[in-house]
């Protein structure tokens, strides 16, 4: 690793596959905020594009345009790192270019489909070929096999490059990652009519994607940054990064256990939901304590500051939007009431930017640099102020819709569940309560923030280090 | 050098370890408890009833003090669109109601079991829901709002389901889906709900127009939207 | 088994659960601090920290019920022992597993941060 940047940058093959996956990512990170606004919009304007682009049609196109861009990110991240780390170019990277390609063609008629044809008939071709109907995994079943060919070409061109190459223990990590996130993702591939056995595997997906293997995902490439942009020592991120996976997964698989209360499935659920709510901020506290030891620790000089703001963006992001959040309305005994109202939303927009966006993010920025060529993004960069603007933007923004959700989702959990038991007609007076609806006035003033955050941001990454001549600091250690 | 080998608990070699057995292990008691989870929520359990249970009987909705919480209790005979349906029948009905759901993306407005968006309310009662007025209008209701929902009164806030294109057959299935949804047994979620009056001996048609300006959700009434 | 929080309970439920969460990083965070930087003085205010989140498990235990029922009381317990022990187990981990690192004799450890 002695060697990092001192030459120039050409981009390796894998580099320049992944400067692709970004650019799709941001694409898609747009559409997310797009269609956000536009649902955010409904809640206020109920007849706003009433009946054209309904508020499922939106808030589906939300939620899974980042879903994708952080797989995008995540794909872009890997194979970025992935020469560097096995020190071999990749096994097939015609292949992989081709499997770019018709993924991101596939993401496209997606999309299409879902704002053109919206919906179907209730028969199994709607499920093959319009929308699947199950949140967060809405893609038609043949685009959910087109994902999975992808991955597996994927972990194909992985597993093999550091096969023939250096198998790292972060490549080792990162390979049975992958094959857990591939294997993962059959559970919610196939139909049944039964909605409680629906939702059990359904959760196996996205609980075991997001609280589990993407966690993993992103600590992998936490390592790799830690690395690249400070200099800390690869024994140490190493062996961190396997005390992480241990916690991660310790508590996080059979964490599982609190999406199992209220779904059919049965009442030891309670036991263990509530078990492993209380051992989740152990890993969080881990991260807390070994930062603090690194930092002072290490002379810390970075190397690019806008990816050390966003990996310390992560860092608080993960432990408050996961952490306090999460464990807020956890325990059975109140998610009771808080189960499916704006409650989980709150908790889902913190969670999901403060632990994943935050680090795809970070990574464009080490990517970026070396694109430049290699060049200086420390200290008294030129054009800096857009970076941190775009960071405090977005933070603002998030903040701010987050806050409101999480009132609005505070009186919900009381009026409509505690008090009407959730009917219809405890629904709407819940949603028509002042404290509900000047929580979704606020939430969408956040949104615009965010959106302006987003512009900046992009902006920032199409621009950063253009004119900058100065060559990048050298990290120090190995 | 000799300090770190004396500190096998801090050791690379300890926690690569550490994560694969406790990964391992985990995943293992996930497996067993799956099983059994599986088991216990197969249709026809005593937490997920049979297809058929649920559609031909009456569902309802007390409160149990040994569990100290609401538990769906199956009552008489009481089949839905009053058509007795064998198990196989029911299944298949329930099923084409459930690809419904699905291709409708009705979990992108509405929670289902608590799960999906915010935007519209909670399905898992809503065969239940006091809002549809007396147990008799009930099910030709439910069938009228699917297929037609756009100029039916909904609520204060303009909020309005779609035309979605039902079928009076999906919404006959999705009717029977409901129906079968709110008999599994959700450990009392959602909690102090209180269901539409099922008791037998009221007389049937109750006026339907008056149940429509006081429920927001009863049927047709066009003028108020 | 399970008591449902009381309409009553929901806010107090709400704040000590966000409470245990930041005052147990508030602890872990003044416990490393003043232990990397060796500021023997910070330790009160870490264990003040802990108090807090002593006394914010509790809260939460009597707001959500906990305690009438053997198993969350044991969750409570595992709370309240669990989160004491951990940042003193994950500095342990951190000495150890930064121990080659210390013989090359680092020198004062005091600047975080060096900016240029």
């Amino acid at each position: 690793m002695a060697a990092i940047g001192l030459s120039p940058a050409t981009l390796n093959g894998g580099q320049k596959l992944a400067m692709k996956y970004f650019t799709v990512a941001i694409a898609l990170f747009g559409a997310q905020v797009l269609f956000g606004l536009l649902a955010g919009l409904q809640y206020i304007y109920p007849d706003f594009l009433y009946g054209i682009l309904d508020f499922s049609v939106n808030r589906m196109l939300h939620i899974n345009a980042m879903v994708v861009w952080l797989l995008f990110g995540f794909i872009g991240s890997v194979y970025w790192l992935l020469e560097d780390e096995a020190g071999v170019p990749i096994v097939g990277i015609g292949l992989a270019n081709l499997i770019f390609w018709i993924f991101t063609l596939a993401v496209v008629v997606v999309v299409l489909v879902f704002l053109l044809v919206q919906v179907g008939p209730g028969e199994q071709s709607s499920i093959w070929l319009i929308n699947e109907g199950r949140e967060y995994i809405e893609a038609p079943r043949w685009a959910d096999i087109g994902i999975v060919v992808c991955v597996l070409a994927f972990f194909y061109n992985v597993a093999g490059t550091f096969m023939k190459g250096k198998f790292t223990n972060i490549g080792g990590v990162l390979v049975m990652d992958l094959v857990a996130l591939a294997g993962i993702y059959l559970a919610g591939m196939y139909y049944t009519p039964n909605i409680s056995m629906d939702q059990h595997w359904w959760w196996w997906v996205i609980h075991l994607w997001v609280e589990a293997t993407w966690e993993v995902l992103v600590g992998c490439l936490m390592a790799y940054g830690l690395i690249k942009t400070m200099g800390v020592r690869r024994k140490i991120v190493e062996t961190w990064l396997y005390i992480e996976v241990a916690l991660m997964f310790g508590s996080g698989i059979l964490g599982l256990g609190h999406h199992y209360f209220w779904i059919g499935t049965p009442e030891y659920w309670f036991t263990i939901g509530g078990f492993f709510s209380a051992l989740e901020p152990v890993p969080l506290v881990a991260m807390v304590v070994h930062a603090v030891f690194d930092a002072g620790h290490h002379k810390l000089k970075s190397t690019n500051n806008p990816a050390l703001a966003w990996i310390i963006a992560q860092a608080f992001g993960n432990f408050l939007g996961a952490g306090v959040w999460g464990f807020m309305h956890t325990l059975p005994q109140i998610n009771l009431y808080t189960h499916g109202t704006q409650w989980t939303a709150s908790h889902g927009h913190l969670a999901f930017f403060g632990a994943y966006a935050t680090m795809v993010i970070a990574f464009l920025y080490i990517a970026l640099q070396k694109w430049r060529g290699d060049v200086y993004m420390s200290g008294n960069l030129m054009g800096a102020w857009k970076w941190k603007w775009a960071i405090f933007l977005l933070h603002a923004g998030m903040i701010t819709m987050v806050m409101a959700l999480l009132i609005s989702g505070y009186e919900q959990s009381q009026i409509e569940r505690a008090v009407e038991g959730s009917s219809w007609m405890g629904y709407f007076a819940a949603q028509g309560h002042r404290w509900f609806m000047q929580g979704m006035f606020w939430r969408q003033i956040g949104g615009w923030v965010f959106t302006a955050g987003f512009v900046l941001l992009a902006w920032d990454l199409m621009t950063i280090g253009k004119r900058e001549t100065r060559p990048a600091l050298q990290v120090q250690g190995e | 050098m000799s300090q770190t080998q004396a500190l096998w608990w801090a050791s690379e070699s300890f926690w690569r370890k550490t994560a694969i057995w406790v990964t391992a292990g985990s995943f293992v008691v996930l497996i067993f408890l799956t099983f059994d989870t599986v088991k216990q929520i197969t249709a026809g359990g005593k937490r997920v009833p049979a297809y058929a249970t649920a559609l031909n009987n009456r569902i309802d909705y007390v409160f149990d003090d040994k569990r100290n919480f609401q538990v769906p209790v199956i009552g008489p005979e009481e089949p839905l669109f009053g058509k007795k349906l064998t198990e196989a029948e029911a299944e298949a009905l329930v099923s084409h109601g459930k690809l419904t759901t699905q291709a409708k993306n009705c979990m992108d407005c509405h929670t289902l079991l608590g799960n999906g968006a915010y935007f519209a309310p909670d399905l898992t009662k809503a065969w239940l829901d006091p809002a549809w007025g007396s147990k008799e209008s009930r099910e030709q209701s439910m069938v009228e709002f699917l297929m037609n929902p756009t100029d039916k009164l909904h609520n204060a806030l303009g909020r309005r389901m779609p035309n979605l294109g039902i079928t009076e057959e999906e919404a006959h299935a999705t009717v029977a889906f409901l129906k079968w949804m709110s008999s599994i047994d959700t450990n009392g979620f959602p909690a102090n709900f209180k269901p539409i009056d099922q008791a037998d001996p009221e007389p049937a048609a109750e006026p339907v127009a008056e149940t429509a300006a006081a429920d927001p959700a009863a049927d047709a009434d066009p003028a108020q939207q | 088994m399970l008591e449902p929080v009381k309409l009553a309970n929901f806010f107090i439920v709400f704040f000590s659960a966000a409470s245990v969460i930041l005052f147990g990083a508030s602890y872990a965070l003044l416990f490393a601090w003043s232990r990397v930087k060796a500021r023997p003085r910070l330790m009160p205010l870490a264990y003040a920290a802990y108090a807090g989140l002593f006394i914010s498990v509790l809260t939460l235990a009597f707001a959500a019920n906990l305690f009438h029922n053997g198993f969350w009381t044991f969750i409570v317990l595992l709370m309240l022992i669990g989160y004491l022990a951990a940042p003193h187990a994950i500095w342990h981990l951190c000495v150890g597993t930064h121990a080659d690192e210390h013989e090359e004799g680092e020198g004062s450890p005091i600047k975080v941060y060096q900016q240029r």
